[in-house]
């Protein structure tokens, strides 16, 4: 076996947890408005935050590659300064946030809607203004269904593997994540290698799964953040 | 009595104008009271919840006025919305809406800060309240463990604890089987006289607002149809079908001590005082109760009947005589108190016994047709 695996472990769960960081705030606040609003352009938000989700991730990569390209929008030429994330640690981090940005505004979505929103309009009346009822109500009551979005997207972050490969490649010691080692070890006709890492990954998704089954379903009553997890 | 306690009460009075476009009508309401407790009664869909939800400043997009004593809460002319925390109201909806995520002591307190900023103690009220809704021992549950019951009388504990200066009481017992619910009246009755909060209560039971409301406000399909005391609006056959439900005397009463298999109740207010035969029951004495007595069970007679096996018999004065579409309401006066009794008869007895204004009268009903209210009637 010729891969060091705990430096692949370490990558790979720095990048899930720094691209779960990245996404749980606004994921939250924009599965909140869309909850509990309607606004012109809810549709199309929506559907936008959801297309990483059906798209092929090599052409979220191609995107993501294009953007960052020296002239692109994100670009050293436009900018005046060159980001230099491609091929960095920090590209793999964009690239499972991206990805995994659909899982977490959906399942922080459904946690919010089966919150009843006349229970925020009680907390109204008892002196508590919108944010202050968003903090102290809405937030602790979809408690479970967010953590189960937390997880799910660091999940999905985990496994991440077209889009991160086009953008930060697969170097190892540098971007080489448990997905991409995998495909490598595959490559290189190391079973060993293969059948080590696949039953880590195997490992962390069935706790993180186990986890959100439990949590969906330990009170019947509220359980209705499963849904999320569904495309 | 309602208009004394009304008096006490007058530096808050409520006047709300407001009209708003409902699914099926127009919601246009215009109603001022200065009465500790204010009814508002109709049908299902008459608009009720609208109001109290404009009132409470949870829907917005009414036009029109309200005013809460010094406040000016909604006036559309002027540009001016109070938003719902700044109201400081009490609200209580019938699901009771306890919030899932905290405890019973902390679903009372979630309206504490905004208590304590209008300088209430809240100490002392969270105290008198747990005490008088007896929720000590329930304190320190989760709230899916609560019953019903226990569920609304939390959120009566709560939205007294937020130190509101009005009460929005939205059907708060209709979620509750007919015997729990007439067994918190007494609760609601405490409440009231504990705190003395002006209240709008909504409910679409007779008993209920006969027993809580000096005033009450009938609203059918989104207007305000009749107004005045509830035992007068609701012996009004425009108003209420009374032949079709009957009438139901709703009385305030206090349990005295009775023999096994016999119960004994004094009417409060009456004078002379009046003692009544009624059901047995495990209250102690001094249980304050309601009486129910349906106007259909009382019988009338110009001399005391003798050899009755009714076990009440009460000297009575007409003062009114109502005609309905089926039936005729004989409203009695007891004693010198303003204590009031409606019966129901045909045309065929007032012309018999030539009832009139004035006359003096007896009223016969059984121990049985007495439905004492607000007391545990499970052991």
């Amino acid at each position: 076996m010729n891969v060091d695996v705990l430096e692949i472990v370490e990558l790979t769960v720095r990048v899930a947890a720094v691209s779960t960081g990245i996404v749980i705030v606004p994921s939250t606040l924009l599965g909140y408005a869309l909850a509990r609003h309607d606004f012109p352009g809810k549709r199309l938000l929506s559907t936008m935050t959801t297309l990483p989700m059906v798209l092929p991730p090599t052409a979220v990569g191609f995107l993501l590659l294009q953007l960052l390209a020296s002239d692109g929008l994100l670009g050293r030429k436009l900018l005046g300064f060159d980001l230099a994330l491609l091929l960095t640690w920090k590209a793999a981090v964009i690239a499972a946030a991206v990805m995994s940005v659909p899982l977490v505004v959906r399942t922080a979505r459904v946690a919010f809607e089966g919150v009843d929103p006349r229970l925020e309009w009680m907390a109204r009346t008892l002196g508590y203004s919108r944010a202050a009822v968003f903090f102290r109500f809405s937030l602790p009551m979809a408690r479970r269904g967010l953590l189960a979005a937390v997880i799910l997207g660091f999940t999905r972050a985990l496994g991440e593997f077209g889009a991160t490969v086009t953008i930060a490649g697969n170097i190892p010691g540098r971007t080489q994540t448990l997905a991409s080692a995998i495909f490598q070890a595959q490559q290189d006709g190391d079973a060993s290698a293969g059948y080590a890492l696949m039953a880590i990954a195997a490992t962390l998704g069935f706790v993180a799964i186990f986890s959100v089954e439990y949590l969906s379903t330990r009170r019947p009553a509220r359980s209705r953040s499963k849904a999320g997890v569904s495309p | 009595m309602s208009d004394d306690r009304s008096k006490m009460a007058a530096t808050a009075s409520l006047a709300v104008t407001v009209s708003m476009p409902l699914d099926r009508f127009e919601l246009d309401v215009s109603f001022a009271t200065t009465h500790q407790v204010t009814g508002i009664f109709g049908v299902s869909g008459s608009g009720k919840t609208s109001l109290l939800e404009v009132i409470a400043g949870i829907r917005v997009d009414a036009r029109g006025c309200i005013q809460q004593g010094e406040q000016r809460w909604l006036d559309t002319d002027a540009g001016q919305l109070t938003r719902s925390e700044d109201r400081q109201i009490g609200y209580v909806p019938q699901d009771g809406l306890l919030f899932p995520h905290l405890n019973v002591r902390r679903n009372l307190l979630s309206g504490c800060a905004r208590a304590e900023a209008r300088g209430v103690k809240v100490d002392e009220i969270f105290r008198t309240v747990t005490d008088l809704l007896e929720l000590s021992p329930l304190l320190d549950r989760q709230v899916e463990m609560l019953s019903g019951g226990e569920r609304q009388r939390v959120a009566l504990g709560r939205a007294i604890c937020s130190g509101p200066s009005l009460l929005l009481l939205d059907e708060p017992l209709a979620a509750l089987d007919m015997s729990l619910r007439r067994r918190l009246l007494p609760f609601l009755r405490r409440l009231n006289e504990e705190f003395s909060i002006p209240s709008i209560m909504v409910s679409h039971d007779p008993v209920e607002l006969q027993a809580l409301c000096g005033d009450l406000i009938v609203l059918r399909a989104g207007r305000v149809i009749a107004r005045g005391r509830p035992d007068d609006v609701l012996t009004d056959g425009a108003v209420y079908s009374v032949a079709e439900h009957g009438y139901e005397n709703v009385l305030p009463g206090e349990r005295l001590a009775g023999v096994v298999g016999a119960g004994r109740l004094r009417l409060v207010g009456a004078d002379p005082p009046i003692e009544l035969a009624v059901g047995s029951s495990d209250a102690p004495p001094g249980t304050r109760v309601y009486l129910g007595l349906p106007a259909r069970d009382i019988m009338i007679s110009r001399d005391r009947p003798a050899l009755i096996s009714a076990r009440n018999i009460i000297p009575a004065k007409i003062v009114a005589l109502r005609s309905l579409r089926s039936a005729e309401l004989v409203t009695v006066s007891l004693g010198a108190s303003t204590l009031e009794l409606r019966v129901e008869v045909t045309s065929t007895t007032i012309e018999t016994l030539d009832l009139e204004v004035g006359g003096q009268v007896f009223l016969s009903f059984k121990a049985t047709s007495c439905r004492v209210y607000g007391e545990s009637d499970r052991p």
